[in-house]
């Protein structure tokens, strides 16, 4: 056994008067997948956007590749030669083929004239992205590809040249676009690169892949590293004790439901995308979960019932508290159920926007004098009535004059989350709620939801993350191919139940 | 001294407080905030542009009549950068604006002269062109989804058409233009201020509380900033869209009518220098006092601003390609200067790097909020 290939020690990085990190160690060996485990925040992304030279450390780092020291300041290209990212991101160009992606970083063949040798580099893009086993065109934009396909892709453009054997692979949050069905196909890939012989620094927040895929872990939380240890040490509750730094509950499943109760919601032959005729009753209190594989369409379903999908809808909607009337699916928005979209950054919330002016939105209505003059006093209130109810902690005073992209990602959703129970609705329709968000704030979110379905509201949540599925569910449907294929409920709903019913391999 | 200083720095107490929802500090640290370079900087260059010019032509600039000049000469000129402001909150480009300020103000000479229609009849004939014209650019921006930009730019060429054929490009002038009560729209005054001024004081007061005070308002905010997540509240983000293209067409028609009344005539070019400044202007203003967001006081000094530098220039020499060169350099030295520490308006900054930023923001405040 040589040496690590990758070796920082006392790593420190202050932005303003907030410490990023403070004095971290990292030892990547050959032929491992370390781990770098940590809720958000706590300095993971910092960390790597050192090792890519985007941030500067402090001085008295130490940073080795193959124990020759380099310097954390300047991209040399023998430390390009050793280590490569994929970013969270992806860095990819989506109207661009997987040929011009590839060539962004390395550069086109080029005949003596100048033009580029398409031939040549459509052969050479093949075999690069070929042997990971995907039927991938490599002409076709990227944005026509699957997430895993664009996954791919990144990870054979950071690999793109490189000897390999003596180099670390860095994977920023590599499966936070990919379905479930994916995640092992890129684990797969991950391991490839390993045998190979090459270190493997895997960053996520997912305990569950750790659990699957590492060799070692190394546990961060508020910019110090608090732990690193071999996976087989561990248990997820004792990893997960590590990361949240006090004993927790990981057993978050509800009771199961108490006796039918009346529907606040029903839905009946529902088209929409990929959907084939889905329908289904939401009873007062109950939280309905919705899953299945990419492409099943299951994720379409919040977005139909809010009458927010953008494509052809029909079907038909009804809240029989409200109204025994039917609603035409397509005019659902009419019925004003709020949504947490699945995409915080381009459908949640609105970035120039202070916190407290994305609550309000769709409240404003409401806070009109008669002139129609906005009452600003009561908005102000208002949005910090509710910023204080769900919880969000900030370190300024008042969280809701603060623009929204300044607070974490987590303390952006109960934003979202808090915008659409201040419209007190019967129904709340979920979409990847947990989404980006650390393992904390992930369950004060199901805490959240937990007390409102409780006090009578039905809950929908469409997750493709079986974590959401079984800390929040009292029953789920699993959705293939358009159709609901398998409802669980109760103490039926386990990982292996879901996994197969959404593969459909029960 | 002049009054010109002063009368540019009245203008932000009447302005409205940062933030809806604001942070409240300590009220020495309000004020310090709202005073500071990076709020007002505008009025700053703005003191600095009239003392420098008090130097240079000490006899012919820093009197009364400059100032009043300086007013009555950016009326019409902040009337069309207001008519942009909208539109813009909006993320919606309204180009036809200059063309649409022609059209009326030919329209108007036009049914004066050659018809011999009463000065009522007239104006409301021209302004109903500005509707139409505020309808058709709604429809193709909004009902058949073609980018406001170019969009814009395309009726602005079937209005330039509608201008020559009324026109024969020239300008039309007639003893009834220079005559009461058409002449008094804008040549009235009071102690040399002439209407037009309240006009712009007006407007921008009725676009203020419009932005700023209204649901209207923050719900154009919302669909500049982020069309999809504002739809997804219930925003009807193309209705407001449309209004906007409307608003804006009603604007700048009513400018060309009070440009008809001050010169004359009307000129069949009579728009076109104003497209330039009139975004010139809204882009300033987005960088003053509500940085990021477009706003009717900012634009209504950055209006002063420009106009005060280009009549300066104009009294302490002679140069006719002064006015455009000041113009642009003020564009871009704003945009320089705030582009690192005041956010843009969203409309000058590509969705992705919106994305990347947040993301960025997010992880390093993350790490202060789990210490903090």
């Amino acid at each position: 056994m040589t040496g690590p290939v990758l070796r920082v020690a006392a790593l420190s990085k202050r932005f303003g008067g907030t410490q990023a990190l403070k004095d971290v160690d990292l030892e990547v060996s050959p032929g491992e997948i370390h781990a770098l485990i940590g809720p958000n925040g706590s300095g993971k992304s910092t960390l790597i956007k050192i090792l890519a030279g985007y941030h500067h450390a402090e001085p008295g780092a130490v940073a080795e590749l193959d124990g020759e020291p380099f310097d954390l300041g300047h991209v040399t290209a023998s430390r390009h030669d050793r280590l490569r990212f994929v970013h969270q991101e992806l860095g990819l160009v989506g109207e661009l083929s997987a040929i011009d992606n590839l060539a962004l970083s390395h550069g086109f063949a080029r005949t003596a004239l100048g033009n580029i040798r398409w031939r040549e580099m459509e052969r050479r893009t093949s075999a690069l992205v070929e042997r990971f086993g995907l039927g991938i065109d490599v002409r076709r934009p990227l944005a026509t590809a699957t997430p895993v396909q664009r996954t791919v892709v990144a990870i054979a453009a950071a690999l793109q040249g490189w000897e390999g054997r003596r180099g670390v692979l860095v994977l920023d949050e590599p499966t936070a676009v990919l379905p479930p069905g994916e995640v092992a196909r890129l684990f797969d890939i991950v391991r490839e690169v390993r045998d190979a012989g090459a270190g493997v620094l895997y960053v996520s927040h997912r305990m569950d892949e750790i659990f699957a895929l590492a060799d070692r872990v190394t546990v961060i939380r508020g910019g110090r590293r608090i732990a690193t240890r071999p996976v087989t040490e561990l248990t997820p509750r004792s990893l997960a004790e590590l990361m949240a730094g006090e004993e927790m509950e990981t057993d978050h499943r509800p009771p199961p439901p108490s006796g039918p109760a009346d529907p606040v919601l029903e839905v009946r032959d529902l088209w929409a995308g990929p959907l084939r005729g889905v329908g289904f009753d939401l009873a007062k209190g109950e939280r309905l979960g919705i899953t299945g594989l990419v492409g099943s369409g299951h994720e379409i379903v919040p977005y139909a019932v809010c009458g927010a999908h953008t494509g052809r809808v029909s079907g038909r909607v009804r809240l029989p508290e409200r109204s025994e009337q039917w609603t035409e699916a397509r005019d659902a928005d009419g019925l004003g159920l709020p949504l947490v979209p699945a995409d915080r950054a381009s459908e949640g919330v609105i970035g120039d926007f202070s916190a407290g002016e994305n609550l309000t939105l769709p409240l404003l209505d409401r806070l009109r004098a008669r002139s129609g003059r906005l009452r600003r006093r009561r908005e102000s209130d208002l949005a910090e009535d509710w910023i204080r109810q769900v919880g969000v902690h900030t370190a300024g005073r008042r969280p809701a004059g603060a623009r929204i992209t300044t607070l974490s990602g987590g303390n952006q959703q109960k934003v979202v989350m808090a915008r659409c129970l201040a419209q007190r609705p019967p129904v709340l329709a979920l979409c990847e709620p947990t989404a980006g968000v650390d393992i904390t704030t992930r369950l004060q979110l199901y805490d959240l939801i937990e007390r409102q379905a409780a006090e009578g509201m039905g809950v929908i949540v469409s997750s493709s993350d079986t974590q959401d599925l079984l800390a929040l569910c009292t029953r789920v449907l699993v959705v293939r191919e358009g159709r609901i294929a398998r409802e669980i409920s109760g103490r039926d709903i386990t990982e292996p139940a879901l996994v197969h019913a959404m593969e459909g391999t029960e | 001294m002049t009054s010109t200083p002063t009368r540019a720095a009245e203008l932000p107490p009447s302005v409205p407080e940062r933030s809806a929802v604001s942070v409240p500090g300590a009220p020495g640290r309000r004020a310090a905030a709202a005073l500071s370079f990076r709020n007002i900087g505008a009025v700053y260059v703005l003191l600095v542009i009239v003392v420098l010019f008090s130097v240079w032509a000490p006899d012919t600039f820093p009197t009364v009549v400059t100032v009043k000049q300086v007013l009555n000469g950016n009326a019409v000129a902040g009337l069309v950068a207001l008519s942009v402001v909208p539109p813009l909150a909006a993320r919606v480009f309204d180009l036809s604006v200059a063309y649409t300020m022609s059209l009326t103000s030919v329209l108007t000479a036009r049914f004066l002269v050659s018809a011999g229609l009463g000065p009522g009849t007239a104006i409301a004939l021209a302004m109903s062109a500005a509707l139409l014209i505020g309808v058709v650019n709604g429809i193709v921006v909004v009902v058949l989804r073609v980018d406001s930009f170019i969009a814009t730019l395309a009726t602005g060429a079937l209005i330039q058409s509608l201008i020559t054929m009324v026109t024969n490009d020239s300008s039309i002038t007639g003893v009834q233009l220079l005559a009461k009560p058409f002449a008094g729209i804008a040549q009235l005054d009071a102690g040399g201020i002439t209407l037009p001024v309240l006009y712009l004081l007006l407007a921008a007061l009725a676009i203020w509380f419009l932005l700023e005070h209204t649901a209207t308002g923050r719900r154009l905010y919302a669909t500049g900033f982020n069309a999809d997540a504002a739809r997804l509240q219930g925003v009807r983000t193309d209705r407001l869209r449309f209004l906007t293209l409307v608003a804006s067409a009603l604007l700048s028609g009513f400018a060309g009518v009070v440009f008809a009344s001050s010169v004359g005539s009307g000129s069949p070019t009579a728009g076109t220098p104003y497209l330039l400044s009139a975004y010139a202007a809204a882009f300033v203003g987005a960088t003053q006092l509500r940085a990021g967001r477009f706003n009717a006081w900012g634009t209504v000094l950055a209006v002063l601003l420009l106009g005060t530098g280009i009549t300066g220039l104009g009294l302490a020499t002679s140069a006719q390609w002064a006015a455009s060169l000041f113009t642009g350099s003020v564009l871009i030295v704003a945009l320089v200067l705030t582009g690192g520490r005041i956010a843009l308006p969203a409309v000058l900054r590509r969705r992705t790097a919106t994305r990347r930023e947040t993301t960025e923001t997010t992880e390093t405040t993350t790490s202060k909020e789990v210490r903090g």
